[in-house]
């Protein structure tokens, strides 16, 4: 995991409390980073998945469409699928950027972070993903 | 496991079970006040390490079951509403359902006036749709408080797993700054 204290020369360089909350705090957050990647990726492919259903919806000339509600597909008529979609499609796309937003806030704390323990600690400590 | 080393303990203890890991601020003291040598002391730290990994295993698994329950019991509670909203209506529902795999069935639910629940153990009970979207509804928000807690519990494994790596890495590195000393002072043999 990141942040490996590798002992290049033994030297005595002090760790307190407060560098030690710091490294917690770096590998809290790199752990935060992978789950929004992942949590990024199915949100986007969900939106994706969501544009290719309004997309074939357009394109269909059924009244009625086979819409999956929980385990079944539910016989609903097109506009209100339509409407479910739409909703849907917003509640992802909201989802999704708050997503991004967490992401973005983790990526600049990370790097305040590496400048005050590479600062402190030089070659001593190690924070980059192998 | 007996606390080897006690006066330098952060804020808690231990938590649900976790030992906390105490951070030392001094390693010289921390090994006079141990009594612990270099070697039983890095052998400690790691088998502290190896009962987090296993713990952290355990919560790993946990979560991952939560996050699947979590979109189920959503999705129960979709269909729930959904019917809910067709009872006002006139007219059935017609659903298509699996049968068995690729094998589909039409199905006309009118007027529903309660469903079935699957309460798990063989156990199925029938409530009306209200009290079935109450329950559905008691047991999502159980179901997310756990996950948080969960949660909060890797966070607090991790910080401990973090500062016991610490912790082993400056005692190596304080025995191999000693060692330096100790041949710096040691006569030469020439």
């Amino acid at each position: 995991m990141a942040g490996d204290m590798a002992g290049t020369s033994g030297s005595e360089v002090e760790v307190t409390w407060e560098d030690q909350q710091n490294i917690n705090k770096f590998g809290r957050l790199n752990n935060r980073l992978h789950e929004l990647h992942d949590e990024i990726k199915t949100a986007k492919e969900t939106c994706e998945n969501l544009e290719d259903a309004s997309n074939e919806l357009i394109l269909t000339d059924e009244d009625i469409v086979r819409f999956q509600i929980g385990e079944v597909f539910a016989h609903v008529p097109k506009d209100e699928v339509e409407t479910r979609i739409e909703n849907m499609k917003e509640e992802t796309s909201k989802n999704l950027e708050k997503l991004e937003e967490e992401k973005e806030s983790v990526v600049a704390q990370m790097a305040e972070l590496k400048k005050i323990l590479y600062g402190k600690f030089k070659d001593s400590i190690n924070l980059e993903e192998d | 496991m007996a606390a080897a080393c006690s006066s330098y303990t952060s804020e808690v203890t231990e938590r649900r079970g976790i030992p906390a890991a105490s951070f030392v601020q001094d390693v010289q003291s921390y090994l006079n006040q141990s009594g612990l040598d270099v070697n039983s002391a890095l052998a400690f730290l790691q088998e502290r390490l190896q009962q987090y990994r296993v713990v952290e295993m355990k919560l790993l698994a946990q979560q991952r079951d939560l996050q699947a329950k979590i979109p189920d019991i959503e999705k129960c509670l979709d269909i729930v509403a959904t019917l809910q909203a067709k009872k006002d209506g006139s007219e059935a529902l017609v659903a298509d359902f699996e049968l068995s795999e690729g094998i589909y069935s039409r199905a006309r639910i009118e007027d529903a006036e309660s469903v079935c629940l699957w309460l798990g153990a063989n156990v199925m009970l029938q409530y009306s749709c209200e009290e079935a979207a109450a329950l559905l509804q008691t047991n999502l928000e159980n179901a997310k408080a756990s996950l948080e807690v969960l949660v909060a519990d890797l966070q607090y494994l991790r910080d401990q797993v973090t500062i016991t790596q610490v912790t082993t890495a400056r005692v190596y590195n304080w025995d191999v700054h000693q060692r330096r000393l100790r041949q710096a002072t040691t006569p030469k043999e020439s």
